[in-house]
């Protein structure tokens, strides 16, 4: 069975769906400020938190560029190594939107990715509890938060 | 506007009794490259879809020593779907359970040999 | 003859269920009536699918009417039902001599010679068989061969041929693969040699691949299950179905084979792996 690494359980079961429909290496969802909420595929502590560094930096310049340019927000971003290609989408919830960072090889396709990431966000859409007032993440708290996600995570190696 | 270079070929595929789709999609992406579709069909699903089908059945066929996959039949309750691939590209239609899937298969590869693929 | 005919009709005519379909079905077939007979017989079936005694007149009649690989699988039928069944093993005896597969009818005979010894039509069968072959002084020519005594004392049939050889008739003379796979893609029956090399689990494994994707395909576009694909490579035509139990049925022959007829062998193996399966009918 799929492994699937979560810190709020609703998450699971749509990431358990996506990463075995669309048979990718790597995915990770984090709420845009960079705080995890569940991930497949990442063998290190540091690896994850790289990439959910990045996903939510590329995300806020993403969203720039695209209110730049286009008037609104990219909501979804590829981009195709040799070997390895990486697809950054956004899932609207009612707890706000959440990005998913998934890494895919000659297993995949883009057009999967999609495909599957379509029904992804449809699924959290539905998982997704409504918004407790307390759990909202704040910047000051981010670091902290980050930790005790990747404890939840990865264990306290 | 210049029509897209797959056009005609989509066109006399359609025109077949019982098509009810017809595509080029990139083989390694899954994504349409054009398409002449019916009300209903979703041309990006089937692209995905098909394009993985036929990539895996590709690759399935020359590791098991049978060489270059030429033309690929899918029958399913409700319909077929058929595919012959060349350069990265697919060309895909989906047919109704009723269709010539003789007629279907000598258009496609008519299609495939005169060179419409690349 | 006729009043036999005409009672065991009554009797089936008040009871549907009743038994004496076998019986009606055997005399019409001895009176030459093998249409109507084997419309009997398989109206039987129908209510009746695990009696031996039934697929053995059933096969009497394929027999009768030329249908040799009908036979063949209704007998083998039998042996499952009825492990050991001497007028069965004769029948297989009977097919493969008929096909030209002597060292193949001698082993079906041998079984049926250890299961009812004072068949005298059968020893001379047997003797008549063993000579064409050549080993009429062979060691096991007294002796049944361990096929026959595993026969005699009741193991299936198909597994005393060898899960491998399950679908060698269906193959006949062509050079391709038939290959049953498990859900985890392992190979059940059937076999691919190449180079005196089996090479079926290999090939097993890449091309399960394909079902697997179909399987996937299928739960979102719309057109129900799957239920074949073929495609068609520079040197073969493989075909593929989904069988009992989540298995996959694979089947491939040279390019020079007409599709139909691959398809045609895909049934018929898909056939052969429900009842190796135990499906029945």
């Amino acid at each position: 069975m799929t492994s699937i690494a979560v810190t709020e359980a609703w998450a699971e079961a749509p990431m358990r769906a996506f990463v075995d429909d669309a048979r990718v290496q790597l995915a990770v969802l984090l709420h845009t400020s960079g705080q995890v909420l569940a991930q497949h595929g990442f063998g290190k502590r540091m690896d994850v938190m790289s990439a959910c560094a990045l996903a939510a930096a590329i995300h806020a310049s993403a969203s720039e560029l695209g209110r730049m340019l286009d008037g609104k927000p990219f909501s979804g971003l590829h981009y195709a190594g040799r070997r390895k290609q990486i697809f950054l989408g956004v899932a609207e919830t009612r707890r706000g939107p959440f990005l998913l960072l998934t890494v895919f090889d000659e297993n995949a396709s883009l057009g999967l990715v999609q495909l599957y990431f379509g029904e992804f966000r449809a699924r959290l859409s539905t998982a997704a509890p409504e918004p407790a007032k307390d759990t909202t993440p704040l910047n000051e708290h981010f670091e902290g938060e980050l930790n005790r996600n990747l404890s939840a995570l990865f264990g306290r190696s | 506007m210049r029509a897209s270079p797959f056009a005609e070929l989509l066109a006399a595929l359609i025109r077949q009794r019982g098509v009810t789709g017809a595509l080029v999609v990139s083989e390694a992406d899954g994504i349409v490259v054009d398409a002449n579709v019916s009300i209903g069909l979703k041309a990006e699903v089937l692209a995905a879809l098909s394009a993985s089908l036929y990539r895996r059945a590709r690759l399935a066929a020359a590791a098991a020593g049978y060489g270059e996959a030429t033309f690929l039949q899918l029958e399913a309750a409700q319909g077929r779907i058929c595919a012959v691939g060349r350069s990265d590209l697919v060309l895909v239609a989906v047919t109704e359970p009723g269709a010539n899937v003789g007629l279907v298969r000598m258009e496609m590869l008519k299609g495939l040999q005169g060179g419409a693929l690349g | 003859m006729s009043d036999d005919i005409a009672r065991l009709s009554e009797a089936l005519a008040r009871d549907p269920a009743s038994l004496a379909f076998i019986e009606l079905a055997e005399a019409l077939r001895k009176r030459g009536d093998v249409e109507v007979a084997t419309k009997v017989a398989l109206r039987g079936l129908e209510r009746h699918p695990h009696l031996g005694a039934a697929h053995d007149v059933l096969a009497r009649l394929y027999a009768d009417a030329g249908d040799l690989e009908r036979a063949f699988d209704e007998w083998d039928m039998v042996l499952r039902f009825t492990p050991g069944h001497a007028g069965a093993l004769k029948g297989l005896g009977f097919v493969r001599f008929h096909q030209g597969q002597l060292a193949e009818a001698e082993r079906w005979l041998a079984q049926a010679a250890a299961a009812d010894p004072a068949d005298e039509r059968n020893l001379g069968a047997l003797a008549y068989v063993r000579q064409q072959l050549g080993t009429a002084a062979a060691p096991d020519a007294a002796a049944p061969p361990a096929e026959a005594r595993a026969a005699a004392s009741g193991h299936r049939a198909t597994g005393t041929m060898g899960a491998r050889e399950l679908f060698a008739d269906i193959l006949g003379a062509e050079k391709g693969m038939a290959l049953l796979l498990d859900e985890h893609g392992l190979v059940m029956a059937g076999g691919h040699e190449v180079d005196g090399r089996d090479v079926g689990q290999e090939v097993g494994a890449q091309l399960d691949s394909v079902g697997e994707e179909a399987e996937r395909a299928m739960r979102h576009l719309g057109l129900g299950a799957w239920t074949s694909i073929v495609f068609e490579t520079e040197q073969s035509t493989v075909a593929m179905a989904p069988g009992p139990e989540n298995s996959l049925m694979l089947v491939s022959a040279s390019r020079a084979t007409p599709v139909g007829f691959v398809r045609r062998m895909l049934e018929r193996s898909l056939q052969r792996a429900g009842r190796f399966l135990g499906g029945g009918r």
